[in-house]
């Protein structure tokens, strides 16, 4: 290696080296100024909600004194990431608030740059963009694109059809319930979570004649859901429902049923019907975990444990000799034992 | 003048709690946190408090019994995005705190407190 060719390779390091240079440097006064951007964004949103909660007769804010402001900060049509942020921070404030101002910056919403850039997001050929126009369009609760949603709730996509149901709920709340027995698509485990909680933070008191009404639905998934809303609202007087499903022939819903009753304690003829139910359940792990709650939930009835200790799952056997042995029934759980060797001889010493 | 002293990291609802009190005649000193407080305002004693108490390097109820200890002040209220029952119970125990709000907040009713004044 001679030394031109060290030389050269010397400047071409240097070259890489002042090419990271200065990429960094150029990120880095981009970085600064798209933060102060950002703050700036932020500042002037936040002047602008609370001017607009709290106007100043003397000084009042109007709508094309909104709309300049925040044209002057970059809030355009040709600068999306500026709009996406400001709906961002238009999310989190409709959150943040409750009463008389919720309906107030719902009004605003309606009405300043960038309302129309969440309904166009519903007409794009991307699911991402799709779902993420319908939940912006349901957080800041801009329901007059309501029958936009409400074709998308069976959609094709997961996600979609999960952000289309939500908007249901949150904007018609109890009522959204009436659409549960026509729903074509399976609900996952999570997309039931995120309704029950939907339901409950928007609509707290319940509306008992669309939970009724519901119940007719055959689709597995809406009476899983229908049992996690009568678990979440704690609605004692609808337990039948959750009571009637534990022995369900399909397994998850049988599954739901078990989690759900676990929240209630029931009346004594109640619990003997469940007593019944149990020995209906075809799988020994679910009956295990009914067992367990029957046995929190109760006094010891000594006709029902000793039917399942001479039963013929081993499991629940030993699990039941467990609960017989700690709560005073030790010459039951003896004589079971030694009925199982009649033959056998003690060798003692 | 009565005066209000407003901490809040985040800047909007900042905004809007300071809006809230000076429409309603009160003097109002917002800022995002304890570090812009000074001597002066060490010294005034103000009508009402109105503070978050989720900062960065400080326990929430550490937060809560430093403002006790440093401002004179005649009440206290939190505002706050830590609404657990768990965080509410201890503040309250602190004793001196007049009013507990979890975010999402009906201003009308610290509007109402503020006016009953």
């Amino acid at each position: 290696m001679n030394e031109a060719t060290v030389l050269f390779f010397i400047i071409i390091i240097f070259s890489i080296l002042v090419i990271y240079w200065v990429s960094i440097t150029v990120s880095i006064i981009y970085r600064r100024r798209r933060t102060a951007s950002l703050t700036q964004i932020e500042l002037t949103f936040a002047d602008i909600v609370s001017r607009y909660l709290y106007n100043d007769p003397k000084n009042p804010l109007t709508l094309p004194e909104i709309t300049q402001t925040l044209r002057d900060v970059g809030i355009k049509e040709q600068n999306k990431n500026n709009i996406q942020y400001l709906i961002r921070l238009m999310i989190r404030t409709q959150r943040t608030i409750l009463g008389s101002n919720f309906y107030k910056l719902q009004k605003l919403y309606a009405q300043i740059p960038p309302h129309g850039v969440s309904i166009k997001k519903i007409s794009s050929w991307s699911w991402y963009r799709k779902a993420r126009g319908i939940r912006e369009i349901y957080e800041m609760n801009q329901s007059q694109y309501f029958d936009e949603i409400f074709k998308y709730r069976n959609d094709k996509n997961i996600y979609v059809r999960r952000e289309a149901q939500i908007a249901l709920v949150v904007f018609l709340g109890w009522e959204s319930l009436r659409f549960l027995p026509y729903l074509k698509r399976n609900m996952t485990l999570w997309q039931q979570i995120k309704i029950v909680e939907k339901l409950y933070d928007h609509y707290p008191k319940p509306e008992l004649k669309w939970l009724h009404r519901a119940y007719k639905t055959e689709k597995l998934f809406g009476k899983k859901l229908l049992m996690r809303i009568i678990r979440k609202y704690e609605l004692h007087a609808e337990t039948d429902f959750i009571i009637n499903n534990l022995n369900h022939p399909d397994y998850e819903v049988r599954e739901t049923a078990i989690y759900c009753i676990q929240t209630f304690a029931v009346s004594t003829p109640t619990m003997d019907y469940i007593k019944r139910l149990y020995d209906e359940i075809p799988n020994a792990t679910q009956q295990g975990q009914l067992l367990n709650y029957i046995y929190e939930n109760s006094d010891i009835d000594l006709d029902f444990y000793l039917k399942q200790l001479y039963g013929t799952n081993d499991d629940l056997k030993l699990s039941v000799a467990e609960i017989l042995w700690n709560n005073g029934y030790k010459e039951k759980v003896q004589e079971f034992y030694y009925q199982q060797y009649p033959n056998a001889v003690l060798n003692v010493g | 003048m009565r005066k209000v002293l407003v901490i809040q990291e985040d800047i909007i609802i900042l905004k809007i709690l300071e809006r809230l009190v000076e429409l309603n005649d009160y003097e109002c000193k917002a800022i995002r946190s304890l570090d812009a407080l000074n001597i002066e305002d060490q010294q005034t004693n103000f009508d009402f408090i109105i503070t978050d108490i989720l900062f960065e390097g400080i326990a929430p109820l550490q937060f809560v019994a430093q403002v006790q200890e440093v401002l004179l002040h005649k009440n206290l209220l939190i505002v706050t995005n830590m609404g657990q029952d768990k965080i509410k119970k201890e503040i309250f125990a602190l004793r001196g705190v007049t009013g507990f709000y979890a975010v999402p907040i009906d201003l009308d009713e610290i509007e109402a407190i503020i006016q009953a004044y």
